[in-house]
């Protein structure tokens, strides 16, 4: 019957154009997109902070110190208001809702004191560059400056940039107790991974206050 | 056969889009570097009737002194000084010395990455030396740690407690206690002795270390309250989510969906190529 057999022919043709449009999108969509690269806007490095500097604590003299209020860390551009962070039902961190600001984990030392203040920030947003996005080109000897409620400076010097796996995260060595005052500043890094939506490490970099 | 051909064709299209399935690399190099190699050290005049000392650290076989306090007076604990793993050795003179001159007293310590140490003048002038004490830095989490030095030539023994908690009974005159854990609060802290007790207010944190001296004060006992280290009270659970992704280069996204429309598209084809194949049955 030729309505059969063209019924069939159509079948054949439009079965056939079904796969190649299917394999022409299968190939086409097998690149990976490209990394996008930051603007050189607003990541100049920035003049140091002028304040009133602090010392550094002493064991015997363990006195109460200002709330942290702004980071600035000159040499990677950032300038940026410090929010308080708690804890997650879970018991992870809590992370700043923009990506514009750093938080610090209240239930950590306040920066300045005897310790290691928790500070995290975004690498990125959804669309671009976060505030910590510079954060892994820290070199040995960097300085780091909080500001604090009470108009004092906080300077710190980076000893260590670290990169951790998160499902190897040495929470002893970045959340444990320090004799002295110290930083960890916390971002992501690493590959990202789309089906979870999460990067599969955590960039940590220490810092001591300088005397 | 045309038919044959076709599914040949067909099957190969299949083959060649599976082989384009190849996952991504999935190895991500991991390079931990090694710790920074420092240690921390302070130094401490425990001794009460020893007059003031200045204190020395030096490098294993570096006749230069890393480290000099002057004038240090009983009683002084002086901030930790973070310093390269490593030997080294530690030596008191009396207050004013040459620092070529032979020192009164002498000990080594090895220090070790990540680890502190108090160097302390311990005991009565007559007897006077040096004690190394290992410095705990990790409380378990929401705890913290707390113990006693008894530097007070007025009695030969003292009993403290934090609160309801003895810490420690009957400690020896120029000797440290070991770390207890206790809970976080501020409570009060009790020094008993024959030659008399002290009372003290003490607030200790959560995730914090701490080290209280007994010292001979001007009336009575005094107590010093040392925060030898401090961490997050209540430890976060592992890593932060810290980043979207936005500037992440992207991974090919999930081919799952073009292949159901290769395979739908051919199930259809065959299913055409079936019928075209049978041969046309004569009309009735």
């Amino acid at each position: 019957m030729p309505t059969r057999r063209s019924a069939a022919a159509l079948a054949l043709a439009a079965g056939l154009a079904v796969v190649g449009g299917g394999t022409a999108g299968l190939l086409l969509t097998r690149h990976p997109s490209a990394a996008i690269h930051p603007p050189a806007v607003g990541l100049d490095a920035l003049p140091a902070p002028t304040g009133p500097i602090v010392a550094p604590p002493q064991s015997a003299d363990p006195r109460p110190v200002a709330a942290p209020v702004s980071l600035t860390i000159p040499v990677i551009g950032v300038d940026a208001k410090m929010i308080t962070l708690g804890l997650a039902a879970n018991g992870t961190l809590h992370v700043p809702s923009t990506t514009t600001v750093v938080g610090w984990y209240t239930g950590s030392p306040r920066p300045g004191a005897i310790g290691s203040a928790i500070i995290v920030g975004h690498v990125d947003s959804h669309k671009g560059i976060g505030v910590f996005f510079r954060l892994i080109t820290l070199q040995r000897g960097d300085r780091v400056y909080v500001r604090r409620a009470d108009g004092t400076l906080v300077v710190f010097r980076v000893t260590s940039v670290r990169t951790y796996l998160k499902n190897h995260f040495p929470s002893e060595s970045v959340y444990g107790p320090t004799p002295d005052a110290e930083l960890r500043l916390i971002t992501c890094g690493g590959t990202f991974d789309s089906t979870t939506g999460h990067y599969l490490s955590n960039i940590v970099v220490y810092a001591t206050e300088v005397s | 056969m045309k038919f044959t051909r076709m599914l040949r064709r067909m099957i190969m299209l299949l083959a060649a889009s599976a082989l384009l399935l190849g996952l991504p690399a999935a190895a991500t190099a991991y390079a931990s570097s090694a710790t920074s190699g420092t240690g921390w050290i302070r130094l401490a005049h425990l001794s009460p009737n020893t007059p003031a000392v200045d204190v020395y650290l030096y490098s294993f076989g570096n006749s230069n002194a890393e480290i000099v306090l002057h004038h240090v007076a009983y009683g002084t604990v002086s901030p930790y000084e973070a310093v390269s793993a490593g030997d080294y050795s530690v030596a008191m003179r009396a207050s004013g010395a040459s620092p070529s001159s032979q020192p009164v007293l002498s000990t080594s310590v090895t220090i070790q990455a990540g680890h502190a140490y108090t160097v302390a003048g311990m005991g009565p002038e007559s007897g006077l030396r040096l004690a190394v004490l290992d410095d705990d830095l990790s409380t378990p989490s929401g705890k913290s740690l707390v113990r006693v030095i008894e530097a007070s030539l007025k009695d030969q023994s003292v009993s403290v407690s934090f609160g309801s908690q003895v810490l420690s009974s009957k400690l020896a005159f120029g000797t440290a206690s070991s770390y207890f854990t206790v809970t976080p609060g501020t409570e009060t802290v009790k020094v008993t002795a024959n030659g008399g007790d002290a009372n003290s207010t003490v607030t200790l944190g959560a995730g914090t270390v701490h080290t209280l001296v007994v010292l001979d004060g001007a009336n009575g006992l005094e107590i010093v309250n040392l925060e030898d280290a401090a961490g997050a009270g209540d430890v976060p659970a592992g890593a932060a989510a810290t980043g979207f992704g936005g500037t992440a280069p992207h991974g090919p996204s999930s081919p799952v969906p073009w292949l159901v429309v290769i395979g739908a598209g051919s199930l259809l084809a065959l299913t055409g190529g079936l019928r075209l194949r049978r041969r046309p049955q004569p009309g009735i």
